[in-house]
């Protein structure tokens, strides 16, 4: 009984900051302190928040955006992987003389090129998509690449002196030894990409959570300002753990770090 | 082609002086090929019209239309101002989080507790999305601008100031103590030096979150800045001054990335290396 109120406690003390921060948030505005047009109180924030999603265009909104996130991420999977797997495996000496290129347009933020994407593409779903692609591919390949190069050889070689076939010795050896670098370079693409799509979804759209939040601020609109806030910062979570799940459910082999953030 | 390259190094290196120069020159291409080549094609295939001209804008045009942006002036203004703003948020977070991180990484530990799950929290908000909200709070100026770097920056500054203290090896500060080290020096000579690398990754981290943040805060609600100037260059169809614009923003993004690599590597003389590609 002791342990459970030793754990109780524990709890509690970990998340009195955060409870204490939304008290705050919702008694300030409401006793004058902070001035409740430019903050509204918590409650009402949240019920703007219901009011967007029974009326339906939270899901319009979040749709737009995961949708060009998802295209994007899956565009950058689909290079990424392969490229990296062609030249961190089959071309090392081309992955080298590569490298300072590809390592200076790695460092180009994807929102510096926002323009010339907006050139190419117009200011459409081309645009976004292609700063999500260019935000996560980068991390994907560099991953991959280096992914390849820390698999132990002697598994390479065992499996060979046991008469794999190229096909086996990459399903079975190569793929899962680098499975778990890969999926790093994924999240931290998908997290950079998320961020960045935000940022292009103000300036040129007219659908989406960033949209959302600039025409709320435009409009002076300010409950649906801090939903829409509020609303991304949810949806950044859900793809951060969507992205752990998966990676839990593909990689049962990968001993549990204990430097989870 | 290296192999002609090296012959002629070889050839030069009896020639003392222009021999050296002609190897170094040889090493930097050599290294290099892959950039050199991506040049020489973006140089071609607008003039060669394989890309719409007006499209793609060879680097000879990009260099020249920067260099005209800088004899006018015009360059160094709007460098000015972004900097200007980038670097007034920065040390502002740095002189508010690195103490702050002090303070609850070392002392107040029970606080630290407390706080540190809401200061998770509110670092994992979108920085871009609260953008709007300073505007509403301070208004579209400056204060709105360097309030945003100041919250970009503040929280990997902070968190991880408090990781690096809190992480400090208790061998050490013991150790300390039992020599009878003053509290002072104890900061200076202990705390300090075994938090830097920590800190120093969070300053890394959130400058270069930072400086892109500027330039698309610029985008949308500023009258000057690099961000400002790539806006307006693309809604007046300026391409040669959006190619340069966006090289210059590049360059510099990539240099201050580089600055801090070599103060890393400088200051921090004791940390390993990283493995990476």
């Amino acid at each position: 009984m002791n342990e459970y109120i030793q754990e109780a406690k524990e709890r509690l003390i970990d998340v009195s900051g955060i409870v204490t921060f939304f008290a705050l948030w919702e008694i300030l505005p409401r006793i004058g302190v902070v001035d409740a047009l430019f903050i509204p109180p918590l409650s009402v924030v949240l019920q703007t928040l219901w009011q967007l999603t029974a009326g339906g265009a939270l899901f319009l909104h979040i749709a737009a955006s995961l949708q060009r996130t998802l295209i994007g991420l899956a565009l950058a999977v689909g290079t990424g992987l392969p490229l990296g797997f062609l030249l961190g495996g089959v071309y090392p000496a081309l992955a080298r003389q590569l490298r300072p290129l590809l390592r200076m347009l790695g460092q180009i933020n994807g929102f510096s090129l926002f323009p010339i994407f907006i050139l190419f593409f117009g200011i459409g779903e081309g645009a976004k998509v292609s700063i999500i692609f260019w935000s996560s591919v980068w991390p994907i390949l560099f991953t991959t690449i280096a992914g390849i190069k820390q698999i132990d050889p002697l598994f390479i070689k065992s499996a060979r002196s046991m008469g794999a076939s190229r096909a086996t010795i990459f399903w079975k050896v190569i793929l899962p030894g680098a499975a778990p670098v890969i999926f790093t370079g994924v999240r931290t693409g998908a997290t950079h990409a998320f961020l960045m799509l935000m940022a292009a979804e103000v300036i040129g759209a007219s659908a989406g959570l960033g949209w959302l939040i600039h025409n709320s601020a435009m409009n002076s609109v300010i409950p649906r300002l801090f939903a829409g806030v509020i609303s991304i910062a949810l949806l950044g979570a859900a793809i951060t753990y969507a992205l752990h799940y998966l990676e839990e459910l593909l990689i049962d082999w990968k001993p549990a770090s204990e430097n989870e953030n | 082609m290296e192999g002609t390259l090296k012959k002629i190094g070889l050839k030069t290196k009896e020639g003392g002086e222009a021999g050296k120069a002609l190897s170094w020159l040889r090493n930097i291409v050599v290294d290099n090929l892959s950039i050199i080549i991506f040049l020489s094609i973006w140089e071609a295939a607008p003039r060669i019209g394989l890309v719409p001209q007006t499209f793609i804008s060879p680097p000879s045009i990009v260099l020249s239309t920067i260099w005209d942006l800088v004899t006018t002036g015009v360059l160094f203004i709007h460098i000015k101002a972004s900097l200007l703003r980038a670097v007034f948020g920065f040390i502002l977070a740095a002189v508010i989080g690195i103490p702050l991180g002090f303070f609850l990484g070392g002392w107040f530990r029970l606080f630290e507790r407390v706080m540190t799950p809401l200061l998770r929290l509110l670092a994992e908000v979108n920085p871009f999305s609260l953008f709007p909200v300073f505007i509403l709070i301070f208004g579209i100026g400056e204060i709105s601008k360097v309030s945003m770097i100041f919250w970009v920056c503040l929280w990997p500054i902070l968190l991880n100031t408090i990781t690096g203290v809190k992480n400090v090896d208790a061998l050490l500060i013991k150790s300390a103590r039992s020599m009878g080290v003053t509290a002072v020096d104890m900061f200076f000579k202990v705390v300090l030096p075994a938090a830097s690398p920590g800190i120093f990754h969070g300053v890394k981290t959130s400058c270069n979150t930072a400086f892109f943040m500027l330039i698309a805060a610029e985008m949308i609600g500023a009258s000057s800045g690099l961000g400002w100037l790539v806006f307006n260059a693309q809604n007046n169809y300026q391409i040669p001054k959006l190619f340069a614009t966006t090289v210059t923003i590049s360059a510099l993004g990539l240099s201050l990335n580089y600055l801090f690599v070599e103060l890393e590597r400088r200051i921090i003389i004791w940390k390993e290396s990283e493995p990476d590609y």
